[in-house]
């Protein structure tokens, strides 16, 4: 089936002068969030910015795919815990998202992991539509 | 982000490294079904895509006195030998902007649609990139 998820912003003023707001999503649970273009652009981050939800959603995205993957070869992931970096440069757009994934899976070897890791990079429904990042590159390890 | 289990009954819970959002929780069910009060990554891309767009907008605009409203609706849905893609973000914008006519509002619109990043990512990727945008009169 066919799933709608819907986001409001307001902005008042100019780029650099005023400032933003998510005010509705539709659950509700992103909350009511400030945006700015100082914290878009400058390493300071103390608000959101779409670069840090495109990471919260690649790396939920993928998660989910690799834990299916994953289960369907009969190695259901205790847990994984994954990373999502998106890289923006002004001017550009965004030039790189790093994924660092740590599992814990029950009797499965690192190399198999790691396939499970890559196909799940693959075919992620947000990494396909992320497939124009000039890089995106994946470190996957099982938990020591 | 962490995830605990397999995909079709597990769940996750996600932050942000600003904190501005921390321990949301999110789970396939939320994201392919009714949203249980969870959130999904297309609820987040929505977020990301209507952020993008009003801050382009208020750059093309760069008027003190303009208030943008953006509303964007990411669609996901399950395609004939691909699975689930991301196929489609509806976008309503209105603006209410002193001393702007009617057919610069559009050049505006669309200058910060081809400017925004998110925006041309989703299109080279084949999402249907939709954006309906209001000036309100009298402004």
């Amino acid at each position: 089936m066919a799933t709608d998820r819907r986001a409001e912003v307001t902005w008042n003023g100019s780029l650099t002068e005023g400032s933003g707001r998510i005010t509705s999503t539709t659950t509700g649970k992103v909350g009511e969030q400030d945006v700015s273009w100082a914290a878009r652009s400058s390493d300071n981050a103390e608000l959101t910015s779409p670069e840090e939800l495109i990471a919260a959603a690649h790396a939920a995205c993928f998660s989910m795919a690799l834990s299916n993957g994953l289960a369907e070869e009969g190695n259901a992931p205790d847990e994984l815990r994954t990373s999502a970096t998106v890289t923006f440069q002004p001017g550009e757009g965004i030039t790189k998202i790093a994924l660092t994934v740590e599992g814990r899976v029950p009797g499965l070897e690192e190399d198999a992991f790691r396939q499970a890791a890559e196909d799940a990079k693959q075919n992620c429904p947000v990494s396909k539509a992320l497939a124009g990042v000039p890089e995106i590159t994946l470190d996957a390890k099982l938990a020591g | 982000m962490t995830w605990d289990g397999n995909v079709a009954r597990g769940a996750g819970r996600i932050s942000g490294d600003t904190g501005a959002f921390t321990d949301l929780p999110f789970s396939l069910p939320a994201r392919i079904g009714r949203v249980e009060g969870k959130t999904s990554p297309e609820e987040l891309l929505a977020s990301a895509h209507a952020g993008c767009l009003g801050m382009g907008l208020a750059s093309e605009l760069a008027n003190p006195d303009a208030r943008v409203e953006v509303r964007t609706t990411i669609r996901m849905d399950e395609v004939d030998g691909k699975g689930h893609q991301i196929v489609a973000s509806t976008v309503a914008i209105r603006g209410r902007v002193p001393g702007l006519s009617a057919e610069e509002w559009q050049e505006k619109v669309a200058a910060a649609d081809a400017g925004c990043p998110f925006s041309t990512l989703l299109k080279n990727a084949g999402v249907e990139v939709t954006v309906n945008a209001e000036l309100e009169e009298g402004t």
